[in-house]
Parts: C-alpha cells; sequence; structure tokens
C-alpha cells in the first residue's frame, strides 16, 4: 500500500498554552487567597473554621457530582427515554434500564431504571452522555443505606423535578456548551 | 458472461485488484477490503442506484460514477481517496440526512444503523439547516410484524425491491416523485412471510420489526453463529444474546442455503428458550408422583428401570423415539446407547407443517435428514408406524421418547392409548406434557442456543451451531445425558465432547464420517452423495 503523508492543520497556539507556568501561578494564588481570607478572620477574632454538619451544611457549588438523578418533567413524567446511553457509558454498570413504549408523541420510555449506588462512583459520565439532559448529577451526597438492597435505587426513587435541578442543568449548559 | 470468465485488472487508489470480468466495481472494492459508503447496493437484489452514495472517480469519465452500477473494465483506473469524492459523500449525506428526524435515541436501529455510521465517518458532523424537518408517518402498522417511520426512510428502496423480487409479493413501493417521495405500501399489509427481512436490509431505522421494537440497544447484544432450528432448510442465523437470554435471530449470509434470508417463522421461534414452563431439573416417579431431582439421581434411576425391564421383558420390547431437534453428535450417542441395550424398535417422529418453493421447509425440525444419515431410523415413515403398531400390539412395552414431536404426529386418542399401554416411559424434552404424565423419568433437554454441535439440512449440508446462552451449574445436555447413561449400562467412562464423538463416527464408517469436524467451516459441508443414489 502506498504511503500517505497528512498534512494536520493544528490550532494556533494559545497565550495560555505556550506559557503553562502561568497555571502554577494561578493555582498559588488560589491557595494564598484562602490563606489570607481564613488568617483575615483569625485576625478579627474566629476561632471555631469547621462546619458543625448536619447542623451547618455548605452550600455546594453546582460543579458537585452527587449521586445522578432523573429529571422529571413538569407533567410528571420522566425525561429519558431509555436510550441506554448511560447504561453504556457508565463504567460501573451501575445503570439497568429496561425500555418500553408508550403512546406519546416520544414513544419510548424506561420501564425500569436502576441504578445501584453502591457500585456508582459519581464520575458522571453518564450525564456527559445523556442526549436529552435526562441524568444529571445532583447535590445530594446523603445516600447511605442499611442494606445492598437499600442502595438499589428505582425510578421513582430517581425522579426530581426539573426546577430543584435549574443549577445543574445551567451548569451543564455552560460547561458543557450545550 | 462468458465462461471461464476472463480475470481483468482494476487499480483502486494505486493498489491493483484482480477481478472476474463483468464483476460490479462496488462489489469488487468491497472484496478487497475496501470501505466504500453504499446504501441503495445489497448483493443479493438488483441494481437501484438511487442512493448516490458509492460514486468514485473514473479516469476517463468526465463526472463521477456509481460504482455499484459501474461493471469492471481491464486497465480502469479508479480513485477513492479523492477530493471530489470526499465532498460529493459529504454532499450526499447532508442531503440524506436533511429531513432525517434524528430521533437516535428512541430508534432500535441505533448503534447498527449505516446512517449514523457514514455519516459519523463520511459526513460534515453538523446540519446546516434552520427550516423545520419534513413531518411524515410514524410508527405506522403497516403489516403483522413490521413498522414503518417515514421518517427515518432515506428512500434507497431496498426493501421495495426485497418485497417485488424476493418474496414476490410487492407490497412495498415508493410514492410520490422528488421531494414528496415517501415509502409505502398499497392497499395490501406487508403479511408475506418473510416480511422480517425488510428490516434487515433497511439500512435505517425505518422498518423495523415489532418484535425487536424497544427491547434492548443493539450494543448490548453479543452474536453467535448458529442454525435456525425451526425446519429442515437450516438456515444460516446469528442469535443476538444479552442478559442471559436471546432477544432476535437475524439472518447471516450463506449463498448455499439462504442468501441473506429468513422466514417470518423461524425468526419468530426463539421464545421457547426462555419458556417460563421449561423444566429446570429432571424428574422421576416417587411414591406416585413426579418429583424434581438432581441429575446424577435421575440418571441412575433411568439406568436402573432400563436395566429392570430389560430384565423381565427383554430388550426387544425397549423401543426408542429419536429427536430430529438433537444434534448429530447427540443422536449418534444416543444410537450408540440404544446399540448397547438392544433396543427392539428405533423410529423418529416429525412435525409436519406448511411449506413453499424457497426457504421454509414441510418437516420441522433441524435435524431429520441427519437422524437418517446417522442410520438410526429407516422407512419412509421414519419407522414410526411399525413401532406404534408395535406398542399397540404389546410388542414394544418400554418407550424412550426424545422430543415432543409425536404429539403433533400421532392422533391424541391414538397416543394416549399407546401411552397407557406402556409399561415404562422415558421423555426427554423440554416441557413436561400432560400427554406424558405418566412417564417414569422426566430429563430435560437442552435448546440449540446452549449448546454446540452439527444439524444436518434436507440437501445434505452439516452446519455447526454454537451456543450463546450458558447453562446452569450442573445442567447436563442431551449429549452428556446420553453418554452418562451409556457410561452406566455399558460400563464405560466417555465423555461427551464434539473431537470425542466425530472420532466415534470415524470409526463407525457411517455416511458422517465421510466428513470431518474440521471441514465444517461457517458455511457447512455437503455430505457425498449416498452411493445408487
Amino acid at each position: 500500500m502506498a504511503v500517505q503523508v497528512v498534512k494536520v492543520r493544528r490550532p494556533a497556539q494559545s497565550f495560555s498554552s505556550a506559557n503553562p507556568w502561568l497555571a502554577i501561578l494561578s493555582g498559588l494564588w488560589v491557595s494564598t487567597r484562602h490563606f489570607l481570607h481564613n488568617l483575615g478572620l483569625f485576625m478579627r477574632g474566629r476561632q471555631d473554621f469547621a462546619i458543625h454538619f448536619p447542623e451547618q451544611r455548605l452550600v455546594q457549588p453546582p460543579a458537585l457530582r452527587g449521586m445522578p438523578v432523573l429529571v422529571q418533567m413538569e407533567d410528571g413524567k420522566e425525561r429519558c427515554v431509555a436510550c441506554g446511553l448511560c447504561e453504556w457509558a457508565c463504567p460501573t454498570t451501575c445503570i439497568t434500564i429496561y425500555p418500553a413504549e408508550t403512546t406519546d408523541e416520544v414513544e419510548r420510555y424506561p420501564k425500569i431504571f436502576d441504578i445501584d449506588m453502591a457500585r456508582c462512583m459519581f464520575c458522571g459520565l453518564c450525564e456527559e452522555a445523556c442526549p436529552e439532559e435526562a441524568i444529571v448529577m445532583s447535590r445530594q451526597i446523603e445516600i447511605a443505606s442499611y442494606s445492598r438492597a437499600g442502595s438499589l435505587w428505582h425510578k421513582q426513587d430517581l425522579l426530581v423535578p426539573v426546577a430543584q435541578l435549574k443549577t445543574r442543568t445551567d451548569y451543564l449548559r455552560r460547561n458543557y456548551d450545550r | 458472461m462468458s465462461s471461464p470468465a476472463k480475470t481483468v485488472r482494476v487499480t483502486v487508489d494505486n493498489r491493483v485488484i484482480e477481478a472476474p470480468e463483468g464483476a460490479t466495481l462496488l462489489q469488487v472494492m468491497l472484496d478487497a477490503g475496501l470501505d466504500i459508503p453504499h446504501y441503495c447496493y445489497h448483493p443479493k437484489l438488483s441494481i437501484d442506484g438511487s442512493c448516490r452514495l458509492c460514486q468514485v472517480k473514473i479516469d476517463g469519465m468526465p463526472k463521477l460514477q456509481i460504482s455499484c452500477n459501474t461493471q469492471v473494465r481491464d486497465g480502469m483506473v479508479v480513485h477513492v481517496a479523492d477530493p471530489e469524492v470526499e465532498s460529493t459523500r459529504r454532499g450526499v449525506l447532508e442531503m440524506l440526512l436533511l429531513n432525517h428526524p434524528l430521533d437516535c435515541p428512541i430508534c432500535d436501529k441505533a448503534g447498527e444503523c449505516w446512517l449514523q455510521n457514514f455519516a459519523m465517518r463520511f459526513g460534515r458532523g453538523t446540519a446546516r439547516t434552520i427550516e423545520p424537518r419534513r413531518k411524515q408517518g410514524k410508527r405506522m402498522d403497516i403489516g403483522e410484524r413490521i413498522l414503518l417511520d417515514q421518517e427515518r426512510c432515506i428512500l434507497c428502496r431496498r426493501c421495495v425491491r426485497f418485497c417485488r423480487e424476493i418474496s414476490k409479493t410487492g407490497e412495498l413501493a415508493v410514492f410520490n416523485i422528488g421531494d414528496h417521495s415517501q415509502l409505502d405500501i398499497y392497499d395490501r399489509r406487508l403479511d408475506n412471510d418473510y416480511s422480517m427481512c425488510v428490516a434487515d436490509v433497511c439500512p435505517v431505522g425505518a422498518l423495523e420489526t415489532k418484535d425487536f421494537h424497544h427491547q434492548i440497544r443493539v450494543w448490548f447484544l453479543e452474536e453467535t453463529a448458529s442454525v435456525c432450528p425451526s425446519c429442515s432448510n437450516g438456515c444460516n442465523i446469528m442469535v443476538s444474546a444479552a442478559r442471559d437470554r436471546v432477544w432476535r435471530l437475524v439472518p447471516r449470509r450463506n449463498d448455499e442455503v439462504n442468501d441473506t434470508w429468513m422466514c417470518d417463522a423461524g425468526r419468530l421461534n426463539y421464545r421457547f428458550i426462555a419458556d417460563p414452563d421449561r423444566l429446570r431439573a429432571p424428574l422421576v416417579v416417587r411414591d406416585g408422583a413426579l418429583a424434581a431431582t438432581d441429575w446424577p439421581d435421575a440418571l441412575g434411576a433411568a439406568a436402573t428401570a432400563i436395566a429392570e425391564f430389560v430384565k423381565r421383558n427383554g430388550a426387544k420390547a425397549l423401543g426408542a423415539i429419536v429427536s430430529p431437534h438433537l444434534t448429530n453428535e447427540e443422536n449418534f450417542r444416543f444410537g450408540e446407547l440404544l446399540r448397547t441395550l438392544g433396543a427392539g424398535r428405533v423410529a423418529m417422529a416429525v412435525r409436519r407443517g406448511a411449506h413453499d418453493d424457497f426457504l421454509i421447509k414441510a418437516e420441522k425440525a433441524a435435524n431429520a435428514r441427519g437422524v437418517r444419515e446417522l442410520g438410526l431410523v429407516a422407512g419412509p415413515d421414519d419407522g414410526l408406524e411399525e413401532l406404534l403398531r408395535a406398542c399397540e400390539a404389546g410388542e414394544i412395552k418400554a418407550l424412550y421418547l426424545c422430543g415432543d414431536d409425536l404429539i403433533d404426529a400421532v392422533a391424541p386418542e391414538r397416543l394416549a392409548a399407546i401411552v397407557c399401554r406402556l409399561e415404562l416411559l422415558i421423555v426427554q424434552d423440554l416441557r413436561m406434557r400432560p400427554e406424558f404424565a405418566r412417564a417414569a423419568i422426566v430429563i430435560p433437554t437442552t435448546t440449540f442456543a446452549e449448546k454446540e454441535g452439527t444439524f444436518t439440512n434436507h440437501a445434505g449440508r452439516v452446519q455447526r451451531i454454537t451456543p450463546a446462552l450458558a447453562t446452569p451449574p450442573g445442567w447436563m445436555s442431551d449429549g452428556e445425558v446420553f453418554t452418562a447413561l451409556l457410561n452406566l449400562v455399558g460400563a464405560r467412562n466417555d465423555r461427551f465432547d464434539l473431537a470425542g464423538v466425530w472420532a466415534a463416527i470415524a470409526r463407525d464408517g457411517g455416511r458422517l464420517a465421510t466428513l470431518r469436524l474440521a471441514d465444517i467451516g461457517p458455511h457447512g459441508a455437503v455430505l457425498e452423495p449416498a452411493p445408487g443414489a
């Protein structure tokens, strides 16, 4: 077979990629900023820097990946069409979907949608794979249970109204260029 | 075409390919392993030239040519990796996608869709249109087993040609012209015996089988090459399995048997594998009723019962009915067992049904010819009538019965009378049938999807099957059951494996001994014609 030379057109180097040491400086600046901030609080007399969970809770940033949940539409139905991409993307195979047909305009829905939270590692690949924005990482992290059966979450447990997930969906659209 | 076919040399992207004169350029390139996208071309259908995707540049031709409708000539110089060809493909794909609904998340074809594959590999990746997409019929119920989605259709007309040329029923057509073209049926519904093949030939998800609709994503399926067990034609198939069950059967190309087709009845006949009524353990009569037990116990009971029966009545009073659903190897082992026992009469019952002059054969079992070739049964009705008469006359008092084809082959009253007269009945079957409630021992059988072996089709082609599903731990396949019984009654110490059985077949010197296991390739091997035949 004849050897072919393919000329690849590379994008022009940006300023930040040409100067990687800038990233070190900006990282140092984050640490220094926190240090100075806390130092200032300490100088003004603050003694206690711990958050007293569960009485006190942090306001989690939208980038936090808590347990994956299913988006519930205003009509109470799931947005999921059981396409199976999250099931395929999941590295721990903790998602199990059995599709079924409805008479709705979108003819397909998950008859069974189970996530084994004991196996889930909160990587967020399901959310990234989802073409419908139907499974998102919530800010819910308190999911311990007393039994293995208790960590198997079914569709009804996983549904969260779309209004409560606005922070995350806004974040997704901003960051994943959707 | 003149014969012998002359060989011509074609140059494709600086590579010289030899091909028979008159061959189609597209097929020559595909056979050479080149990756040429195409939709309307199908090796078993006539040329249509409607998709325009396989265009290539040929030196001396003023414009790009569709390679599916170009015959190879000696010295032809073809360019595929060419900017003009690539931009044409991009354009064709963009046009095909103009009105495509892109409902891949809910489309059953997603994952094995030619439009997805080629659009990802050769397309431009993003749409430039802002106009709304054309609305057409979705989920149209056009036949007993087929759904039509007109929006997804790319009008390649493969299905139309299939219905005209292969099933010769002509239900489908493309109606209207130009931008208004759409696939639909005439006033007759798509209900022919091969209708589900249109879902196979459809390169997109426009035609889907109702059976596989919204069942499982295709990327979860593991495909195993096998042979359809539903009739004696022995169509080559792929068994698609996942999550410990079979989800569909699809035809596998074998130009000697079924081309790329299979009948709907065969395709839908897989649910018996996961039948909830299937026997999960052997049953043995204890205290007057059949009770589940483990395999060694049941086989021990069977061997003891047979030995005691032979001691009382003589081996000549023992009859057997061979199953045409079991493989050659299993039936060979069964034959060895019957010879060791000295059984009086052996017959075979075969269920019969509708047939046509294409693929569907009357004998609704995969291996009836194999049983005959093994020499287990003889006579026009495979010895069944003689055996039944012997049972009625009281000459045969014990029956080793494999399979349930007897229920369909014999009138119910006659069968009931025969079963009542029997002293000992051993049944090896998929389910517990009420007709055989008087059985002393019932042994579960193993389906074609769970074992390996060979079937001999009606034309004497020996073809291999491979297991698509695992059997539960401790389970014994039919061959292992026969071998275990043979070990018990014949004081032997055999194992059941294909190589061992084939060595025994070769020693036996029967008709099957003309073949060796290694001869049986993916498309099978034909038995030598019988001497004098």
